[in-house]
């Protein structure tokens, strides 16, 4: 057969005008989600943004209408006196500390246990897991009276310790992690270390734990973030002025006779630069799944 | 290197028993191959032998040692697993040394025998990769590489090629037997594929429902299965079935409605006997004139070297593979010669082989 014989088929003005409105249909589409998409951001963005601008502004410029985002006469007068009159930077600290050490009680004990119900199956182990997962379906208030209790028994009112007592597991985490040993972690990968002579604890130390990266540090700014925000447990273990976490003490300035709106637009911003701090160092953990497990799937 | 000893094995789940009772011999240096199709207990009785399974019943020794309580890592072997099982985080060098690692062996000693073991494997030039940088075959010779660097006294394979596509599967099933040949480590490989048996054994250990069914080299079950369903797994295309009874002069079966099938001449069977005729496809060739046996074509498939047949022999299922080229119709009636000595006879009760 020569080429010239070869028929090429054109397309109808038809089919090229329906490809032309598909396409068009298409972009709109297109347009729409994203219109959409930046007006809800904008929403959820907006009390943040004028947080931030109301640390700023005069007692004055804060109750005039319509509300101004960046403000006409910019004042630090709110920060100094938030920082002198209370202890801001020690709320901080002891939020921090709490949130940190929280973090570490929760990755730690949802790596173990999540390990050891994803990889050891035995009926007691899933009578186990079931009763973890149980405890998820109880209100930490339920439960938040008997543990202060608790905590006074052992001395620890009003330290960091006391707070620490209501955030040591996650039964959540648990479940996040047992999820993942078992979706990403093969059988394989354990025998064959354990063919290779690597003992038990080897194992969890130097391959699970490892592959358990990306949900770990998931994990890690979600129990950060569980303790940052925490504030029943905080306000009924911390009664003095000196132990209270960020969340109590930014509560101080609703109570009383008024509520001073530019010291907690102030106090509130300054708290709001820790946990975007973090969250810009742990985003790439927090959207990250678990690389490539090196099986073939 | 070292010998294994399979004796009266046993596994069993609570009450249901998925090895009943297996023994077989592995030679010091021996490559034996583990076949049957799934489900049949290769992989169990192999996992076994690795320790990675408890041993319900009987004893296995391994150069001569009972290892049936010792920790899989006590018992010197090395395993390598269908999903190759890298570690991902490792690169292939430390996925390599991680044995040598973990019984505290120095760098230099490390370094050195990764690298004779790469240098075997072609994979010099991936030690730094990661294994999601490999592909499946580079994968697949640093899980080799893996138990190479041990230097262990027995290899244990689990379906070791089946995650590689075709071409790669034939061209590893060649190195794998090259490097058996090199360093002959006494190698036990399990496999569904009965062609990786065929072309890789030393010995092939046919399986079914957690039994033996037939130990032997190759062609040795090739040539003669002891039972039908030997004869049906080995061999590809499977082998053609007739049921019929023996003649009277006791040289030839004849199926129910007469067709004629010529026996070799050492199955001594009585006349009258119930049996189960079996034939090769490849031993059939194209008879002259209106002499063997007559077989409807349902179907054909030229493959260019050679023609693959279908269809039915007095209503009883088969096929032929020919050397020659066929020019006839479907429906229409094929004459088939064979030598009386390709033929085997089972008994019909039982599918045990008769002389």
């Amino acid at each position: 057969m020569t080429t010239n014989s070869v028929n090429y088929i054109e397309p109808t003005t038809e089919e090229l005008s329906e490809g032309v409105r598909l396409r068009r249909r298409k972009r709109a589409i297109n347009f729409a989600i994203d219109v959409f998409l930046i007006v809800v951001s904008i929403l959820m963005l907006l009390p943040l943004v004028f947080l931030v601008a109301n640390a700023f502004k005069t007692p004055a410029e804060m109750l005039s209408w319509p509300p101004t985002i960046i403000p006409r006469d910019p004042t630090l007068a709110n920060f100094s006196a938030v920082l002198g009159e209370t202890p801001l930077l020690r709320w901080i600290g002891n939020s921090i500390a709490f949130a940190v050490m929280s973090t570490i009680a929760i990755v730690a004990t949802s790596a173990i246990a999540g390990y050891i119900f994803g990889k050891f199956r035995f009926r007691t182990m899933n009578i186990l897991f079931a009763l973890f997962l149980a405890t998820a379906i109880v209100p930490f208030e339920v439960y938040m009276i008997p543990l202060y209790f608790q905590a006074k028994s052992l001395g620890i009112l009003n330290s960091v310790w006391g707070l620490l007592l209501g955030y040591l597991v996650m039964s959540f985490g648990i479940f996040l992690i047992r999820q993942n040993v078992i979706h990403s972690i093969p059988d394989e990968l354990l025998e064959a270390a354990r063919i290779d002579g690597a003992g038990e604890f080897w194992i969890f130390l130097h391959i699970v734990l490892p592959l358990l990266r990306g949900a770990l540090g998931a994990l890690a700014v979600l129990a950060f973030f569980q303790a940052w925000t925490a504030f029943a447990w905080p306000m009924i273990v911390a009664t003095t002025r000196t132990s209270y976490t960020i969340e109590v003490g930014l509560a101080l300035f609703q109570t009383g006779f008024t509520v001073d709106l530019g010291r907690l637009s102030a106090a509130s911003a300054t708290v709001l630069i820790p946990s975007i701090l973090l969250f810009v160092i742990l985003r790439r953990n927090f959207v990250q799944g678990v690389a490539s497990t090196g099986l073939k799937e | 290197m070292a010998s294994v000893e399979i004796q009266n094995v046993r596994k069993a789940y609570g009450d249901v028993e998925t090895i009943k009772g297996v023994s077989v011999d592995v030679p010091d240096g021996a490559f034996v191959v583990l076949v049957g199709p799934s489900g049949c207990g290769k992989s169990t009785l192999l996992r076994m032998i690795a320790g990675l399974e408890d041993i319900s019943g009987g004893t296995i020794r391994i150069d001569g040692r009972v290892i049936n309580e010792v920790e899989p890592k006590n018992r010197d072997i090395a395993m390598v697993f269908q999903n190759y099982a890298l570690y991902p985080h490792m690169t292939i060098a430390e996925n390599m040394g991680f044995s040598l690692r973990l019984a505290k062996k120095s760098k230099e000693e490390i370094a050195e025998r990764v690298n004779d073991a790469a240098r075997i494997l072609g994979l010099t030039d991936y030690l730094k990769r990661y294994p999601k940088q490999l592909s499946g075959g580079q994968r697949q010779r640093v899980a080799m590489g893996r138990a190479i660097v041990r230097n262990p006294k027995v290899f244990l394979f689990d379906e070791p090629l089946s995650n590689l596509d075709a071409k790669l599967r034939v061209q590893m099933r060649a190195e794998l037997k090259d490097i058996h040949a090199r360093i002959k480590t006494t190698t036990v490989y399990v496999t569904h594929d009965q062609i990786e048996a065929m072309t890789m054994a030393d010995r092939i250990v046919v399986m079914r429902d957690g039994i033996v069914e037939q130990v032997g080299a190759p062609l040795e079950l090739y040539d003669k299965p002891v039972n039908t369903f030997v004869a049906s797994f080995i061999g590809s295309p499977s082998m053609n079935f007739l049921s019929g009874k023996v003649a009277e002069d006791r040289k030839s079966v004849l199926t129910e409605n007469g067709v004629r099938l010529p026996l070799g001449p050492e199955a001594s069977v009585l006349a009258g006997t119930a049996v189960t005729y079996g034939i090769r496809p490849e031993h059939l060739a194209i008879a002259s004139g209106n002499e063997g046996i007559p077989m409807t074509v349902s179907n054909i498939e030229p493959t260019g070297s050679e023609t693959f047949v279908q269809g039915t022999v007095d209503g009883q299922k088969f096929s032929a593979q020919l050397r020659e080229r066929l020019f006839i119709k479907t429906g229409e009636v094929l004459n088939l010669a064979l030598a009386p000595t390709n033929s085997h006879i089972f008994d019909a009760a039982t599918g045990m082989r008769l002389g």
